[in-house]
């Protein structure tokens, strides 16, 4: 691998992303009613998300200053990223309850990529994420039709940037609190912890207590997945999002030191 | 000796035999304090949700089908506490144990094995009620104001609840049979937990449902598990008839599920093929 520059890897990493997902693909097919249960349950729980969206707006045309069709946008659009880290980081599930318990982590040190990347490619193109990508597209495509909303050029060329993101703070997060089953064995419950705010994402920040509004910002940065580009793409609210490619950038690097003392940690018990 | 006083005798002998099961599942629960947290983290983001949406909706109106805001904070955050109650994760233990090939081993013991994970779910519902649910009541009695309950209505809960349980634990029991079918029950119970919390009431009462979804949830038995329990403890009946009849539909559902887990578990134990070890 030595000799290769950074963009000789990343493009490295891209193919090989390439391939695994197509190996994973073939799993898909033949564990049908699998796939079909794992995409269909996060159809189901979206929802009946939905159906608790809707029966607030009948009572009522606006919910803090958003319309019906602007929430639902919202709440579309909070599933993209989550559907990109689900497709492709659900080893961090198993990381953080079994892994490290058995020992079994050691298995990813041997190869010639990154531990986390060779950890995440067991188990690539996760069939529940493409049910939440699906539907997640369907609604914003669904209340941005209702809005009439026309994007600017700029913001059509953020757009996919804006979900990766998300993407990316969301996996963050998640490697953070994975990772501490390096130094206390299992840590599921505190992945579980740490995702369970993520549910507020899809609604508007507005509705919520400033110190809550303040945590999802900057201790657990949900906010920065669904409600800040948002409000950028419908109210053209930048404040907030000038902030988005630094927090980025931050929970990036944090989970990156966190997780790389703990892999060092475990190779130091190394059994 | 009469022979209604033998009979006695033989079902406490009988229900005596499950007094481990109790045990051991508290002994589990206590290796796992942990996932209390975790429980009580879900709970209070979820109440706190629910709280801060009817919020805005009682800052433009003043009742929601006879709702004021106090009721129904009053209602969600109970409703959370009743999830809860209900959290005994039977499904998930049996379909860990279909899938791994223990089940085989249950088979040859002389209990019967929906009877012993009933009993198994008991200290989880109740240490989960008492050590999740209690303080995430109390903190919520300190941020919003809620209604108080009247003595009537906590007189009514009481069997109400133990039919919400019983349903509860059928339903659960249900999802984690379908391990014998499925190996993605993960996914069956992630649309088993969002559409019964839907139906369940547990989200919004039945009552501020729009009509065809609140037709769908009064045909089905999940609203005996939240909405049913709520609405005899917050006094949302006319009359004891009302109120009795609320109870006799709860009891009715629970009855009809529990014979669904036994016919279901006869013809599971059928097809059940394990392969040497």
């Amino acid at each position: 691998m030595t000799g290769r520059g950074a963009l000789g890897m990343a493009l490295w990493y891209v193919r090989l992303t390439w391939f695994l997902s197509g190996v994973s693909l073939h799993r898909l097919v033949v564990y049908r009613a699998d796939f079909l249960i794992g995409a269909g349950s996060l159809v189901v729980r979206v929802a009946c998300q939905l159906a608790l969206l809707g029966i607030i707006f009948q009572q009522v045309p606006a919910l803090a200053g958003w319309s019906y069709h602007q929430v639902l946008f919202l709440t579309g659009f909070a599933l993209l990223p989550r559907a990109l880290d689900r497709l492709f980081t659900d080893q961090l599930w198993i990381l953080s309850r079994d892994l490290v318990r058995t020992g079994d982590f050691h298995r990813y040190l041997l190869r010639p990529t990154s531990p986390l990347y060779t950890l995440l490619s067991e188990r690539f193109l996760h069939p529940d994420g493409f049910g939440e990508l699906v539907i997640g597209l369907a609604v914003v495509a669904t209340a941005a039709a209702q809005l009439d909303l026309t994007l600017t050029p700029v913001q059509w060329l953020l757009l996919p940037l804006l979900v990766l993101c998300g993407a990316l703070i969301t996996t963050s997060i998640k490697v953070v609190f994975a990772a501490l089953s390096f130094w206390t064995t299992t840590s599921f419950a505190a992945v579980v912890a740490a995702s369970q705010p993520g549910d507020l994402s899809g609604y508007p920040l507005d509705l919520f207590h400033p110190s809550l509004r303040r945590l999802l910002t900057w201790l657990l940065p949900y906010a920065f997945t669904a409600y800040v580009p948002v409000s950028y793409l419908l109210f053209d609210r930048s404040d907030l999002l000038l902030w988005l490619p630094l927090v980025t950038a931050a929970t990036l690097a944090v989970a990156g030191v966190v997780w790389r003392r703990g892999v060092d940690r475990f190779e130091m018990t190394g059994s | 000796m009469t022979a209604p006083a033998v009979a006695a005798r033989r079902t406490g002998a009988g229900l005596r035999r499950y007094l481990p099961y109790v045990t051991s599942g508290l002994q589990g629960l206590l290796q796992y304090r942990i996932t209390f947290l975790v429980s009580g983290i879900t709970a209070a983001v979820t109440a706190g949700l629910l709280a801060y949406l009817w919020r805005e909706v009682f800052a433009a109106r003043d009742t929601v089908a006879g709702f004021d805001l106090a009721g129904i904070t009053t209602y969600v955050v109970l409703a959370q506490v009743l999830a809860l109650l209900q959290n005994n994760r039977v499904d998930e233990g049996v379909s860990a144990e279909i899938s791994r090939g223990d089940i085989a081993a249950v088979l040859i013991r002389p209990v019967s094995y929906p009877v012993s994970k009933f009993f198994a779910s008991l200290p989880v519902s109740v240490a989960n009620a008492v050590v999740v649910g209690v303080p995430v009541l109390g903190l919520y009695t300190l941020l919003l104001p809620l209604a108080a309950p009247t003595w009537s209505g906590l007189a009514l809960f009481g069997p109400a609840l133990v039919g919400s349980v019983l349903i509860a634990y059928a339903v659960n029991m249900l999802v984690g049979l379908a391990g014998f079918v499925s190996t993605n029950v993960w996914g069956l119970r992630t649309i088993k937990d969002s559409a019964v919390a839907l139906l369940a009431g547990q989200l919004v009462p039945l009552a501020v449902m729009p009509e065809p979804m609140a037709a769908v949830a009064r045909l089905l038995p999940f609203h005996g598990m939240v909405d049913s329990p709520l609405r005899l403890l917050l006094g949302r009946y006319s009359g004891a008839g009302e109120a009795v009849g609320i109870l006799a539909v709860q009891l009715g559902w629970a009855v009809a599920l529990l014979l669904a887990v036994a016919v279901v578990w006869r013809l599971a134990v059928r097809r059940l093929e394990v392969q040497g070890g």
